[in-house]
């Protein structure tokens, strides 16, 4: 049979980010699938080398919106790694916090968009709108929606106020209630069973072999949580239990995420109830020279920065891997063989985040051109001066 | 499979008698929480003018320019909101008390010319060296850390100077009356480097070291 | 096995091929190794010790390119990382990718950004860095000097 190639991208129709999966289809199966990255790689590492050991976590915030704990609490973890200091209990907690409240917000973004990408525009709206609670949560904790800002090496920036504990409680409860519901309406969904149950199948060994992480591994059976494995934080401090699932198909890692969210919202709900009270900064000395190493179970996976001092105020080598770095190339396992259908939703069951993986913005234009930052700005400038125009406005 | 349906569908008639639950934004305008972080802003009353936020600034959208030309010497503060990450080190780092730039409230920040619109500015009064005409720092900062090391301020001349000026207890004229390469020179508002080619100078005449 | 365990057999194993140790702390070890016998070693921890493959690692130091191979042992919570130190001018070492899968990616991203040749490596095409960029020059080398002339680096305005 003749095989025709399907890309998918450079920009993403669905996931809205820029990267190219071409799929060599026989009929209706896919039997190959190859992933271009590269559309969107901004240098972090090398801007990092030029911000000082206090201004990296704002860099490393901005690789992705949406782990935007997940890379600063690697990285406070490898400078602290250096130094070998301990940071004060409360900062631990704060810490924690943060960290799952991103968790669930990423978990219920990634739940929405998978019902998206199912033409189930349903789950979608009702995830989303579950979400923004947890975003206003998150604005009454740290000042921000997203891009919380919250991490410095040696402890916190900001407290978390005595007086907004109850009320983010009352409300953490009420979203309880609902995703409760939620739980149930997706979980014994007779459409979402039917288009997820045993497509996409990552084999214990394949994601053993390919080192995948978080929920894509725990799915498929393989036991690994680095918040229980290498405890850090308040983690080891309030009871909470790791989801494993034996499939290893979307469906099971729909099953992960849901379950995960409750874990993480009773871990959050018991961080606050007992935040301990003291400083929140452990005002770190000077770094000394020297490597240090921070992971942190991000929402899709282990976060791994490795950070080298060489005494001064900056690091001379800093190197983030972000999750999906490991786990899309398992769509190797999982998309081969798969129908073309159920290849957009194998493509995206393992949370990929292309901003995390790709860490200067290189455009085209009129086939040869390539433009840079300032004629990126200076072109919408231009575009602007025409809305400008056509608004009437001065 | 039909029970499921129905917590779904009580579900949905809930949602119908709630209402949308997206807000009127436009029409209604939206008031953030007060912790919110929003747009960083200048108290021209309370900033001195010690360049903390700019070095700082992780964005880099903070930056400064010094008009010593004019005849009152100016410092101007540049705030560019365009570029501001709305991270909140400026004001930790802030030495008068955290207040001279401070997060406000504000979030609707789309303009329409970058070049004019995209930033903000406040002035600070610049003190000069007497002899070079150099940069020594904001008037406001001399007095800050006079007044924050006390009588040890007395030791300095430029700092004590800058902060009786304030007081109207010293005449300009007189300080300013000896041009020449003297002993009065000492008791002039001097940058660091004249300052010790100042006391190299005078170093024989050791009566009143 | 515990990590005493662990650190006497690597030790006595490949007594012949470790240069350094550094017991950095509960949970981090260092470890220097020959580059030729890198393949051999990581097979062992990814095999035998189940370690999960953490990362690689590449930093130009001026004299060598060091290559740090980050192992997890997930229910011993201990970081093992294997130091390699190559050649600056002409970076060779073997590719892990028939060890296992997993080591695909990083390895064309330190080809691209150190300019490390992996032999062994199936793919050699580019992963992150545009198509134009020049071959040859890579960003994360210490001597990186600006190639293109025609880049702005203000704010634009």
């Amino acid at each position: 049979m003749a095989k025709t190639i399907i890309p998918i991208g450079p920009f993403h129709p669905l996931q809205e980010e820029p990267e190219y999966f071409s799929l060599t289809v026989e009929g209706e199966t896919v039997v190959d699938v190859d992933v271009e990255l590269g559309y969107n790689h901004r240098g972090i590492e090398k801007l990092s080398e030029s911000k000082t050991y206090d201004q990296v976590p704002f860099v490393v915030e901005r690789i992705c919106g949406i782990c935007s704990t997940s890379h600063p609490y690697a990285y406070v973890k490898a400078v602290e790694d250096i130094s070998g200091c301990t940071i004060p209990e409360r900062a631990e907690y704060i810490r924690t916090i943060i960290a799952e409240g991103e968790r669930i917000h990423s978990h219920l973004l990634w739940l929405g968009l998978a019902g998206h990408f199912l033409g189930y525009n349903t789950v979608y709206m009702w995830v989303w709108k579950l979400r923004e609670e947890i975003l206003d949560v998150m604005e009454i904790l740290s000042g921000n929606r997203n891009n919380y800002a919250m991490f410095k090496p040696g402890g916190v920036r900001r407290d978390i106020r005595e007086e907004d504990i109850p009320f983010v409680i009352k409300k953490i409860d009420s979203i309880v209630k609902t995703l409760d519901m939620l739980k149930k309406a997706i979980l014994d969904d007779p459409v979402l069973h039917a288009r997820l149950k045993g497509i996409g199948i990552l084999k214990r060994e394949d994601a053993i072999d390919y080192s995948a992480l978080g929920p894509t591994s725990r799915a498929s059976g393989v036991a690994k949580d680095v918040r229980k494995d290498a405890p850090y934080g308040a983690y080891d401090k309030v009871e909470w239990k790791m989801i494993v699932t034996e499939k290893g198909d979307v469906f099971d890692k729909v099953v992960v995420r849901v379950l995960e969210v409750f874990e993480s919202i009773s871990i959050m709900k018991s961080c606050l109830l007992s935040l301990p009270k003291g400083p929140i900064d452990a005002n770190l000395a000077d770094i000394v020279p020297g490597e240090g190493i921070g992971v942190h179970e991000a929402p899709r996976g282990e976060t791994f920065h490795y950070v080298r001092s060489d005494g001064s105020n900056r690091p001379t080598r800093h190197k983030v891997r972000a999750p999906t770095f490991m786990n899309l190339p398992t769509c190797k396992s999982t998309v081969i063989g798969a129908a073309i259908a159920d290849a957009a939703i194998i493509l995206a069951s393992i949370d990929p985040c292309y901003c995390c993986t790709e860490r200067l913005a290189v455009c085209r234009i009129d086939g040869k051109r390539m433009m840079n930052g300032g004629e990126l700005i200076r072109l919408s400038v231009e575009k602007t001066e025409k809305l400008k125009k056509e608004m009437g406005r001065r | 499979m039909k029970l499921p349906k129905i917590r779904e569908l009580i579900e949905a008639i809930k949602a119908l008698f709630t209402g949308p639950y997206t807000s009127k934004f436009p029409g209604k305008p939206h008031v953030p929480h007060k912790n919110f972080r929003g747009q960083p802003k200048y108290d021209s009353s309370k900033c001195v003018g010690c360049l903390a936020c700019e070095e700082i600034c992780p964005a880099g959208a903070i930056s400064h320019r010094d008009e010593v030309t004019l005849p009152v010497p100016r410092r101007i503060m540049i705030h560019y909101t365009d570029t501001c990450i709305f991270c909140g080190s400026c004001e930790a780092y802030c030495i008068a008390n955290n207040e001279g730039i401070k997060l406000s409230q504000d979030w609707e920040l789309s303009f329409f010319d970058r070049k004019k619109e995209s930033y903000e500015t406040i002035e600070k009064e610049l003190v000069l060296c007497e002899i070079c005409g150099k940069v020594i720092g904001c008037k406001d900062h001399l007095i800050w850390i006079a007044e924050r090391i006390g009588e040890l301020a007395f030791s300095n001349p430029t700092l004590y100077q800058t902060r009786l000026k304030r007081f109207g207890l010293v005449d300009e004229n007189l300080i300013s009356a000896a041009r020449d390469k003297s002993r009065a020179d000492r008791f002039k508002i001097l940058c660091a480097p004249c300052r010790r080619a100042m006391t190299k100078e005078s170093e024989p005449d050791s009566e009143m070291v | 096995m515990t990590r005493e365990e662990i650190v006497t057999t690597l030790k006595s194993r490949y007594s012949g091929q470790i240069i350094d140790f550094l017991d950095k702390s509960k949970s981090r070890i260092y470890m220097e190794i020959k580059p030729e016998s890198l393949r051999t070693i990581a097979a062992y921890v990814f095999k035998e010790l189940e370690a999960r493959f953490n990362t690689a690692s590449g930093v130009d130091n001026r004299f060598h390119i060091e290559i740090l191979y980050h192992f997890t042992i997930d229910s011993i919570n201990l970081l093992i990382s294997f130091r390699v130190k190559v050649n600056r001018e002409n970076p060779v070492i073997d590719s892990l990718t028939s060890v296992f899968k997993g080591a695909d990616f990083i390895e064309r991203e330190m080809h691209e950004l150190l300019g490390i040749e992996f032999t062994g490596q199936p793919d050699k095409r580019r992963l992150l860095l545009s198509d134009q960029w020049p071959e040859g020059v890579h960003p994360l080398r210490s001597d990186y000097k600006e190639w293109d002339s025609d880049a702005i680096r203000d704010r634009g305005v």
